[in-house]
């Protein structure tokens, strides 16, 4: 250590010991202002601690504190009388000391930072007494933010802003008090503090030079941006600070935390993002830290740190991103166990695992065509082994729904703004599984879906208010699995479904005739059909009366369904129900005649024989008198014109087929059991095929028809209504 | 834009500003105002012509003040002219100068 | 005491519509059509912000900044170019000159009037 650093240390246990005796002497003389002793030693510890620093040259030490024994001395010599007000002003002028000390001792050559400059000068006005009305006022709002970090400062409501204006801002016609007055249309200016540390003395003070400087307490509820965006001209001449208010803090805090990982990226983006820094912000910073770097004095400080010291932004947010960074970090190391696959070969997979299925089916026909008992056992475990390894392929093809959910967040901010209303997205369910190809097709449908009801299901916030519901819309999309299906609803809390216009347009169009007679659900589900919008004025989003048959369209490709349901005035809600794989089902194999059909085992509620105990045909009116209910039914020989053969009057057997509430017999000759079924898309011709959505190859080579259970429940429905509105 | 110079007893003198006090005449009444500072001990300044100022004047009142109150002159700024007022209260700088607004009745206070 | 502000643009329609906005704030508006005209409109009259075209027959926008700045009684004006590009070489060479202020065209009167309020109020 040299001579000279342990000089400096010295001065460092010296002043922090004076400072101290100042603290408790001050406190001493507020109960005994006339302790002639007391006041001696407070001048000494200004008195000393001036010469000493006067030894190392800290110039911004000596006049503070030069500033200080003068008035001391007046109080020493009775020319001024010491009270509360003098002695709060001393004990400030103590803690200024200290912060000065410390600035020094560590950075002795660079200049005195703005802040205490301005400290400095406040608490000379205060204790030479002048002006001390504004002064006090501004250094009472102010001071705390002179307290270390930036991180305390109580300015609750209000913005900082800190404007430091360079030399040459009033001879590039940019005028201080301008932006001043344009700043006060944005809110309100509760104090400025303008001070001028550099202004040169007489002669050399050039008029046309800028030396002013502001510290401008602001209250406003306008963003940070558009703050900034007031002194936008001024940029190139002003260094331009701001400081949120404290109470925004809990705002950027919630925002952080509510902050979609993915976007989870650098720091200052991250700030930018919800709006705490604004892109000068962080370039400034850069720009500092760059320039650190360079010059190497100091180990290069993170740029939250930077940021925090330049006072454009509070510690708490800053420590709260940086701990999301991390813990987003860690999600994605986790997220690491992962492989990558392409999804062509985990396709071919799944095809090659259909064949094995198919296979698999084959063999145990062969088994037990030749009665092989013993092969039997081996068939029954490898049966069992199929099956296991079909779920898992079909497994790794299942992706939560959730991702997809959440990029319609998006959708419903920006279409929310650009119709002007309020609306809130809210997700249940995204942790519910489906097969990625049918992820993948349903993106469009919802999309389109959920346009209509930002567009047409919520109303303007003046019309929710006008009906006593909360400005704010909301629409809610829930996902969850229903007996081997996936039902995704779109609900909206608008203004539900006009029936009345929808009857009326769907009259206008010629899609039903005027005596209608259907049900309110039947008119709801109308505005599937084509050519049907309601909307009186088409807008860019929605409403040109295409959409919702394609969507339906859509779904139904995917032998999925899509129902709507509504309540005036409270919301529509539409439910898409989907099966959760293309590719292999659990399938149920009967047969008419020769032709053998596969139902989806879980549309299956039941199988019963028929002109049994339970069980009646009505021919006439067209339906089964199930336990005594009226049940549809349809022949599946008659209906697909299956050739007969001969050997007829073979028992005939009921399976009773349900989809959603809807319920139907199909009259079968046999009843062939479970069948695990691959699914064959048809070719093209037969694409258009009614009521078949497929086929699948059997074990023995042949082909089985899929059914497409919905489209002939409603066959049945539709039969049995004709049927019994004759007169019986 | 001139400044008017009325020496009224020994070390004292009365100015009276006309026109605008802005980046345009700031050299020019800082020259006059440098001048008064060196040769007195008492400072009226009279911004009742005062029909416009600017940062830049801000500025020159400010250093006129500082610079008087290190030499120990007495200085008062008088008839506060409605912009000057209005700069005064944008920035909160009343007391800052210390000597008493007096508001025309004419003036409407907004 | 109404702050005078000068529109220099060479199309007659954009010149109006500024105007008119301008007025409609409270702002007293000189025209002129190019550069030219805008200087020898400079004298006799004081004006608080020049806005100018960049591209005009006659005297271009940039050069009229510098000229004008030459002037003792405008090397202060604040004044503000009126661009097509949001960042480029026009802009910069408008600042060198001393147009430290800019708006984008197009523009509507709102923008203009903000970005104008910044500098002078009416």
């Amino acid at each position: 250590m040299s001579e000279f650093d342990s000089a400096l240390k010295i001065f460092a246990q010296e002043s922090e010991q004076l400072l101290q005796d100042m603290e408790s002497a001050l406190l001493t003389l507020e109960s005994d202002p006339n302790d002639s002793e007391t006041i001696n030693s407070l001048f000494r510890a200004m008195h000393t601690i001036k010469g000493s620093a006067g030894l190392f040259g800290f110039n911004p030490i000596i006049a503070f504190t030069h500033e200080a024994e003068s008035v001391l001395d007046k109080v020493r010599n009775g020319e001024r009388h010491i009270d509360a007000g003098l002695i709060s002003v001393l004990l400030d002028s103590k803690d200024h000391t200290t912060k000065l000390v410390d600035h020094c001792l560590n950075c002795p050559d660079a200049p005195l930072p703005d802040d205490l400059a301005a400290t400095s000068s406040l608490l000379i006005e205060r204790l030479t007494g002048k002006s001390q009305a504004h002064t006090l006022q501004s250094s009472d709002s102010l001071s705390p933010l002179h307290s270390e970090g930036g991180g305390d400062i109580s300015l609750d409501d209000s913005w900082l802003i800190s404007l430091d204006f360079k030399t040459d801002a009033l001879r590039n016609g940019m005028d201080p008090l301008s932006f001043l007055r344009y700043l006060k249309t944005l809110g309100e200016i509760k104090d400025v503090l303008t001070f001028f540390p550099d202004m040169p003395k007489d002669a050399e003070m050039d008029p046309e030079s800028c030396y002013l400087h502001f510290k401008i307490v602001f209250n406003s509820d306008a963003s940070k941006q558009t703050i900034e965006a007031v002194f936008e001209f001024a940029a190139d001449d002003c260094d331009i600070k701001i400081l949120p208010p404290n109470s925004k803090i809990d705002t950027y805090l919630q925002l952080l935390d509510a902050m979609d990982e993915n976007h989870v990226s650098l720091l200052g983006d991250m700030l930018v993002q919800i709006g705490a820094l604004t892109p000068n912000d962080v370039n400034h910073a850069l720009t500092n830290q760059a320039h650190a770097r360079q010059t190497d004095i100091e180990p290069v400080k993170p740029i939250g740190e930077i940021l925090v010291e330049q006072q454009v932004v509070q510690q708490p947010v800053v420590e709260q991103a940086l701990k999301k960074q991390e813990q987003t970090k860690q999600k994605i190391a986790t997220e690491s166990n992962y492989i990558r696959v392409d999804a062509g070969k985990l396709g071919h997979l799944i095809n090659l695992v259909g064949e094995l299925v198919i296979s698999s089916a084959a063999m145990n026909l062969i088994v037990d065509r030749h009665g092989l008992s013993d092969a039997g056992d081996v068939a029954a475990s490898m049966n069992s082994l199929v099956n296991a390894i079909r779920d898992t392929a079909l497994e790794l093809r299942m992706v939560q729904i959730g991702e997809t959910f959440s990029r319609f967040r998006r959708v419903v901010r920006d279409v929310s703004n650009e119709l002007g209303k309020e609306i809130e997205l809210k997700i249940y369910g995204g942790e519910t599984e489906l097969d990625k190809t049918v992820v993948e097709k349903i993106n469009d449908p919802l999309t389109h879906l959920i346009r209509n009801s930002l567009d047409h299901g919520i109303e303007s916030p003046e019309q929710r208010l006008a009906a006593g519901k909360p400005a704010q819309g909301s629409v809610q999309l829930n996902a969850y699995h229903e007996s081997g299906h996936i039902v995704i609803q779109i609900a909206d809390d608008g203004a539900g479904l006009n029936s009345e216009k929808i009857v009326a347009k769907a009259i206008a169009n010629g899609l039903i005739k005027p005596d209608h007679g259907l049900t309110q659900q039947e008119i709801y589900n109308l505005i599937f059909a084509a050519g049907l919008s309601t909307k009186e004025q088409a807008t860019n989003l929605s409403g040109r009366g295409v959409g919702m048959d394609v969507v339906k369209k859509n779904i139904e490709a995917l032998r999925g369904s899509v129902s709507i349901d509504s309540t005036p005035g409270e919301g529509t809600t539409i439910s898409i129900q989907l099966p959760l794989t293309l590719a292999i089902i659990d399938g149920f194999m009967v047969g008419t005649n020769e032709t053998r059909y596969i139902i989806p085992l879980n549309m299956v509620a039941e199988c019963i024989e028929m002109d049994s105990r339970e069980c009646e045909i009505n021919e006439v009116e067209h339906y089964i008198n199930l336990r005594g209910h009226a049940l549809p039914y349809l022949r599946l020989g008659d209906y697909f014109h299956s050739p007969k053969t001969e050997n007829a009057k073979k028992r005939e057997s009921v399976v009773v087929v349900k989809f959603g509430q809807d319920k139907a017999g199909f009259v079968v000759d046999a009843l062939h059991g479970e069948h695990q079924t691959v699914i064959k898309p048809l070719g093209k011709i037969f694409e258009k095929l009614k009521y078949i959505t497929g086929a699948t190859v059997l074990g023995d080579g042949n082909v089985a028809l899929i059914l497409d259970v919905q489209g002939l429940i409603e066959t049945a429905i539709n039969k049995r209504k004709k049927n019994a509105a004759l007169p019986a | 834009m001139s400044i008017e110079i009325k020496q009224l007893k020994n070390a004292a003198a009365h100015l009276a500003i006309n026109g605008e006090m802005t980046i345009y005449t700031a050299l020019d009444q800082k020259t006059t105002f440098s001048e008064c500072l060196e040769n007195n001990k008492e400072l009226q300044i009279d911004l009742s012509g005062v029909s416009e100022i600017d940062s830049a004047g801000l500025q020159l009142l400010l250093f006129v003040k500082r610079e008087a109150n290190e030499r120990h002159i007495k200085l008062s700024l008088i008839h506060h002219s409605q912009p000057v007022v209005e700069v005064f209260e944008l920035l909160n700088l009343g007391n800052h100068f210390g000597d008493p607004i007096v508001l025309s009745a004419n003036w409407k206070k907004t | 005491m109404a702050k005078t502000i000068m529109i220099v643009d060479d199309s007659a329609s954009i010149r109006q519509v500024v105007t008119i906005a301008l007025k409609g704030a409270g702002y007293d508006v000189v025209e002129a059509c190019d550069g030219k005209d805008a200087l020898s409109k400079l004298t006799g009259q004081k004006i608080n912000l020049i806005i100018t075209d960049v591209n005009m027959p006659n005297m271009d926008g940039i050069t009229f900044v510098q000229e004008a700045k030459k002037l003792a009684a405008y090397k202060f004006t604040p004044m503000m170019m009126l661009t097509t590009e949001t960042a480029g070489d026009k802009k910069q060479a408008g600042k060198d000159a001393g147009a430290k202020a800019w708006l984008t065209k197009p523009f509507q009167a709102p923008t203009l009037l903000d970005a104008v309020a910044k500098l002078v109020l009416p």
